[in-house]
């Protein structure tokens, strides 16, 4: 299931989503990690991160918060320490960086450049002190300056993983292609508040965690988004959100996706990249489809 | 082996009020230590539910559960012959050490201690519970606690514990219980000079250290790093833990 990402090519279109899987191997306990696309890595930032402090946490109907703030080991203990093993287990990587500056974003991008990585995907939901506390993700301009000067520092294959916070997510999309971005990832989390209240003693206890919801329950939201996507850029687009199975999968790729990422579902069934390889694979030679861009064209006969 | 396996529930029944034991076989031969956790899927729910070992006899694991949300919902519906679909073992346990000890269990906290009781060669296990019919079946307590005096001594684990300290003397305490009880269990080990190995909880997602959904703050070494209690735990030393 050779998958052509014009620039990077994955051996299956299904690829794990950062912040779910780790940084390498981790999910070598529940499957072959090698046997997936691609391993997207958690977040990894200039300087290390402790993350946040509070409840991280909190499940709800279908689906989580979260609110991790994007914890990690920073970029120099990433190369010294997580970048060997993928190396070494011969698992297609895509590095996920993060910066809070535009300065950050280029001195990343000119880091994974400097160590040969040949994928980075650009995590550009992260609060932006240089434009006022807006996110980079949520400005195309912001966005634009952002990718454009990454792109300069990284000759390699260049994602921007998008948040499905704003308006217009097609907008951005096109700014992201306009910037030099080989594919635009879509979508990260949905801006979500969990709560839950318990009335003891006459008082009110509130447990709450302000943070990103993922998930089955996002799934209408991505695959909307996608599509919008799908329509407004000739670049690839790696779709996700609530991925669980092979025809969330198929839905994906029938508004446009060229690749898919798996993320919550890895903790729910921490072997369901491997498995929905599989499935796919089997459902391409169960039905006569050779070449998975076959089975794309199949699916998109009917435009959405 | 991989971390994923099949198991079929071999016994489910009440335990005490509200609690639930159940015991179930892997499908492929495993291990699991005192304070290990297996961590199962529970119909639809996003994350899986993770439960310390109650006991294993090299075949079985039994797990304690108190009903109280979705998930122990779920699981307390299934019958003798239900198929589960779990991870594990998971985390590390306790370390078992040839010292006096003192062995603690609050509310379900019971259940990590009570299997670690069986490899302890001796070792005092204290049960705390709200009242009587709390105290799960099948469990021989050295000394029982409870809130309403319904059993043992009346009051709950805080007020006894410098008490059982000094009456024991444990040279180590293990305890797993709510946060506010682990806390001053770590306090009171260190003020009386012995270890404590305490059991935490936390809302995890993926068992297994990458989410970083379930950390802590501990202090090692004079640096204070955040830890998983999925993976670096759940396990941790009283006198490490920095407590929210």
């Amino acid at each position: 299931m050779i998958t052509d990402l014009r620039g990077l090519t994955l051996k299956t279109p299904i690829i794990s989503a950062s912040g779910t899987y780790g940084y390498n191997n981790e999910f070598d306990v529940f499957c072959d990690v090698k046997n997936i696309g691609a391993v997207v890595t958690k977040a990894v930032t200039l300087a290390p991160r402790a993350g946040n402090d509070w409840q991280r946490i909190f499940e709800v109907p279908g689906g989580l918060i979260n609110s991790i703030g994007l914890e990690n080991v920073g970029i120099e203990k990433f190369l010294e320490e997580k970048l060997p093993v993928l190396k070494s287990e011969n698992i297609e990587f895509i590095v996920n960086i993060a910066g809070s500056t535009l300065d950050e974003y280029l001195q990343l991008a000119r880091i994974c450049d400097k160590n040969s990585i040949k994928a980075i995907e650009l995590n550009l939901s992260c609060p932006n002190v240089k434009s006022g506390c807006l996110e980079f993700g949520t400005d195309e301009d912001a966005l634009y300056e952002v990718v454009s000067g990454v792109r300069q520092e990284f000759s390699g294959y260049l994602a921007a993983k998008l948040t499905p916070n704003v308006t217009s997510i097609e907008k951005i999309a096109a700014a992201a292609e306009k910037a030099g971005a080989n594919a635009v990832s879509a979508i990260n989390t949905v801006k979500a508040l969990g709560l839950k209240l318990q009335y003891v003693n006459g008082e009110f206890k509130k447990e709450f965690v302000h943070g990103g919801l993922s998930g089955r329950t996002v799934k209408p939201v991505a695959l909307s988004c996608v599509n919008r996507i799908s329509k407004a850029v000739s670049i690839p687009v790696i779709g996700m959100g609530g991925i669980y199975c092979l025809d969330d999968v198929l839905e994906f790729f029938s508004v446009g996706a060229e690749a898919v990422q798996v993320g919550t579902a890895n903790f729910t069934h921490p072997d369901i990249c491997e498995k929905l390889a599989n499935d796919l694979e089997e459902f391409m030679q169960k039905n006569g489809f050779t070449q998975l861009d076959e089975l794309k064209c199949k699916l998109r006969e009917e435009v959405i | 082996m991989k971390k994923i396996h099949k198991g079929i529930v071999k016994t489910i029944k009440e335990a005490a009020k509200n609690t639930v034991y159940m015991s179930f076989e892997p499908e492929n031969p495993m291990e699991i230590k005192p304070g290990q956790f297996i961590s199962i899927l529970c119909g639809g729910l996003t994350l899986r539910r993770p439960f310390s070992a109650a006991d294993f006899d090299g075949k079985e694991i039994a797990i304690l559960f108190r009903r109280k949300g979705k998930g122990t919902n779920y699981l307390s519906g299934l019958k003798p012959g239900s198929e589960i679909d779990f991870i594990g073992a998971l985390g590390n346990g306790f370390d078992v050490v040839d010292k006096k000890s003192l062995i603690i269990g609050a509310g379900i906290g019971i259940a990590p201690v009570s299997y670690l009781k069986k490899k302890l060669d001796s070792g005092i296990l204290v049960g705390a519970f709200m009242s009587k019919d709390e105290a799960p079946q099948g469990i021989s307590f050295d000394e029982i606690i409870t809130n309403d005096g319904s059993a043992g001594k009346k009051g709950s684990i805080l007020d006894h514990l410098e008490n059982l300290i000094d009456n024991y003397k444990p040279e180590i305490i293990y305890a797993c219980g709510p946060a506010v009880v682990l806390r001053a269990v770590g306090e009171a080990a260190q003020r009386h000079g012995a270890d404590s190995q305490l059991a935490m909880e936390k809302v995890m997602a993926c068992g297994i250290g990458v989410c970083k959904g379930c950390v802590i703050k501990v202090k090692r070494g004079g640096e204070i790093n955040n830890m998983t209690v999925c993976s670096d735990g759940p396990v941790f030393r009283g006198s490490e833990v920095l407590w929210e």
